[in-house]
């Protein structure tokens, strides 16, 4: 393998071209016509144009992609997340164009990417999954068989889209009144995101932990699950926080969750990486949600954790290497690691998306501290992509320790010019219910639903006041007007010009 | 020289003298004594004598960015600005005038909390996915009005009061600048 394209942009682009670089294999990127100066053109070593901006006519277009990357004479492809990752039609394009698809086989990904064959799987392979429906409800089911079908599985329940992902399609029904309008949203928001109205139900399980388990496979049948990600601070259904290990699992839970991951895994000859996502409910019992057939948003914590460049495995993966990693270590994490999620979003406006552009950037450093973000100061967050714009890790000997960490790096990193939700995160890690680890995946829209986040104090806000003054009377001032760094320029050249 | 400066619900005097090498930074009745650098257009480190220390020694790294969410960014002058102000880890929006300033604005015309109609504005260029209510409901606040798709979200832009609906100014599935009318609640 000597080149590789990535189909995708932002932190996770920039995220595979460091894995790349790191192996000595050359990058081809591809953009978008908004694209044209984003961090992850800047770093790779070529780039292909696919497209205008919307997604729909650039990065979501296979053939574009496919076509660039034989223009680029890349050996192999790599997704990323979103976008294209869980796309069968993608995975095969790529292997009919003689290209190595960074990834599970396309078969893997159409049985694991139907939320219906997928808990059938799970079943087959003995591992619990939510009481439901095993088929998607007919599209000519009238309200009343739904309701008789619902009143089977019990309320409250939870309508979900077969195809979907990221809370799209995904409505929570607590009587028998809400199923019909619950019903027509589900649907036509699982049309609209996924081009597939397909739903089906699922018991609502109470109070749950949202855990998942990594996993690689080799082409050689070897699959090893990692360390579980305790992924339950969530909100609108978006994982928002992360970290790893949970504390809801203790090591004898470990071995059976993590054990049961592995063997759905088997069961379908999983190959690359992959992510198993359980419900754990308040008595510690655990039911398969679905797999992720692609790297998640959050495996930086699990590399953390456990020393394995998990971007860098998928590539050997994909040249046919064995997995020759030890088990055991994979599942005894010496450290604690923690993830929050950067959006350019305004916490303080209702999760506002934030697009613009960065005026002034200030990115954490030092011990136990990672940034995976495609921001750089003076760069457009567009409004067409998804507002995530970095990744901040921190890892410490204990879960204390990263937390502490975390408070520290937050308040170091400064985003200028657009709004984002680091003050957000500030908040989280002061909550005591939080620090306790006292939560499930209703934590965020309880607390939010007790008013706004902590306002900001009279002590700074007079800090802000002597500050903004400060600003204006030390600003350096041409003829009365502020002098911008071009106009100093150019009064420096003429200064010299008169010399 | 003095500056009105509106953050948080309150509007400081803020007055600012220098002395020597110093600042003297004189805000609500109290003198704090500053020593500013400017590390670069929009940052400058601060040390600041805290109450009965001996010299400025608490160190305020402030940086300063247009404001996005005001209507006059942009319109920064040599004394006057909207600004969010980020130090400590917070970041706290301002707005400084020379003193005198607001005021006059005020009697030009009705600031946001005045009681005429509404404007529901786009915040970001999107697409208008959902119009919840129709020309002459009565809404109350915090109501939904309309739902605007943009990066991936629906966000649903409520009422800021009650009210009733007097126009619609957009149709679903029209795509919408930042700053465009949606609809007037009166």
């Amino acid at each position: 393998m000597k080149k590789i394209l990535i189909a995708n942009r932002g932190e996770i682009a920039v995220r595979v071209i460091r894995a790349c670089r790191d192996m000595g294999i050359a990058t081809a990127a591809v953009y978008s016509e908004c694209d044209r100066s984003a961090l992850h053109v800047r770093l790779a070593d070529e780039a292909w144009p696919v497209g205008p901006s919307p997604p729909r006519e650039s990065y979501l277009r296979i053939d574009a992609i496919v076509d660039a990357a034989k223009r680029a004479g890349a050996d192999a492809v790599h997704p990323g997340y979103g976008f294209l990752a869980e796309n069968e039609d993608f995975a095969a394009a790529c292997r009919d164009a003689g290209l190595i698809f960074i990834g599970p086989s396309p078969e893997a990904i159409t049985l694991m990417g139907s939320k219906t064959a997928a808990r059938q799987a799970a079943i087959k392979a003995g591992v619990p999954v939510v009481p439901g429906t095993d088929e998607p409800l007919s599209d000519q089911a009238t309200d009343d068989e739904v309701r008789t079908v619902a009143e089977r599985i019990g309320y409250p329940l939870m309508l979900k889209a077969v195809a979907g992902g990221g809370g799209k399609g995904m409505r929570m029904v607590a009587s028998a009144a809400e199923l019909p309008g619950a019903l027509r949203a589900a649907r036509s928001e699982a049309q609209s995101a996924f081009g597939d109205g397909a739903v089906y139900l699922e018991r609502r399980i109470m109070s749950p932990r949202h855990i998942e388990v990594q996993l690689l496979g080799d082409q050689h049948g070897t699959v090893l699950p990692f360390v579980e990600r305790e992924c339950s601070i969530q909100r609108r259904h978006q994982k928002v926080v992360e970290e790893s290990p949970s504390l809801a699992v203790s090591p004898e839970l470990r071995r059976r969750m993590t054990a049961a991951a592995a063997a759905v895994a088997t069961a379908v000859g999983y190959t690359n990486a992959g992510t198993i996502e359980f419900l754990l409910d308040e008595n510690g019992s655990f039911y398969f949600l679905e797999m992720n057939t692609r790297l998640q948003v959050e495996h930086p914590i699990t590399e953390m954790v456990t020393g394995v460049d998990l971007v860098q495995w998928q590539i050997r993966i994909a040249r046919g290497e064995r997995l020759d990693l030890d088990p055991e270590a994979l599942l005894n994490p010496k450290q604690h690691a923690i993830e929050c999620r950067i959006y350019a979003e305004d916490p303080d406006n209702g999760f506002l998306p934030s697009p613009g552009r960065i005026q002034g950037l200030r990115v954490p450093q030092g011990p136990g501290v990672r940034d995976d973000s495609g921001a750089y100061e003076g760069g457009e967050v567009p409004i067409f992509y998804d507002p995530m714009i970095s990744k901040l890790i921190t890892w410490g000997d204990t879960r204390d320790h990263a937390m502490q960490r975390m408070r520290r790096a937050l308040a170091e990193y400064q985003v200028r010019g657009i709004r984002t939700t680091i003050p957000f995160f500030r908040w989280i890690l002061e909550d005591e219910d939080f620090k306790a680890g006292r939560f499930d995946t209703g934590f965020i829209d309880r607390k939010l639903g007790r008013g706004p986040l902590q306002p900001v104090d009279s002590a700074h806000e007079d800090l802000a006041a002597i500050a903004a003054a400060v600003h204006m009377f030390t600003r350096p001032v041409t003829n009365g007007v502020a002098a911008t760094a071009a106009s100093r320029w150019r009064d420096a050249g003429q200064t010299e010009a008169l010399r | 020289m003095i500056f009105e400066v509106a953050v948080g619900e309150r509007l400081r005097m803020v007055g600012i003298v220098r002395k020597g090498s110093l600042l003297h930074v004189d805000l609500d009745g109290r003198t704090h004594i500053v020593d500013a650098r400017r590390i670069s257009d929009s940052v400058v480190s601060m040390l600041v004598q805290p109450d009965g220390g001996s010299a400025p020694s608490r160190s305020i790294d402030a940086a300063f960015a247009h404001s996005i969410r005001s209507a006059h960014s942009g319109q920064a002058t040599a004394n006057g600005g909207d600004f969010d102000v980020h130090l400590e880890g917070r970041t706290i929006p301002v707005q400084i005038r020379p003193a005198g300033s607001f005021g006059r604005q005020k009697k030009e015309g009705a600031g946001p909390q005045g009681t005429g109609p509404q404007r529901v504005t786009a915040p970001m260029p999107g697409k208008v996915v959902r119009v919840l209510v129709k020309p002459g409901d009565a809404v109350t606040a915090r109501q939904g009005l309309v739902v605007v798709e943009a990066m991936k979200m629906e966000n649903e832009l409520r009422a800021a009061r009650d009210g009733r609906v007097r126009e619609i100014a957009v149709a679903e599935g029209q795509s919408v600048d930042a700053g465009s009318i949606l609809l007037i609640v009166e």
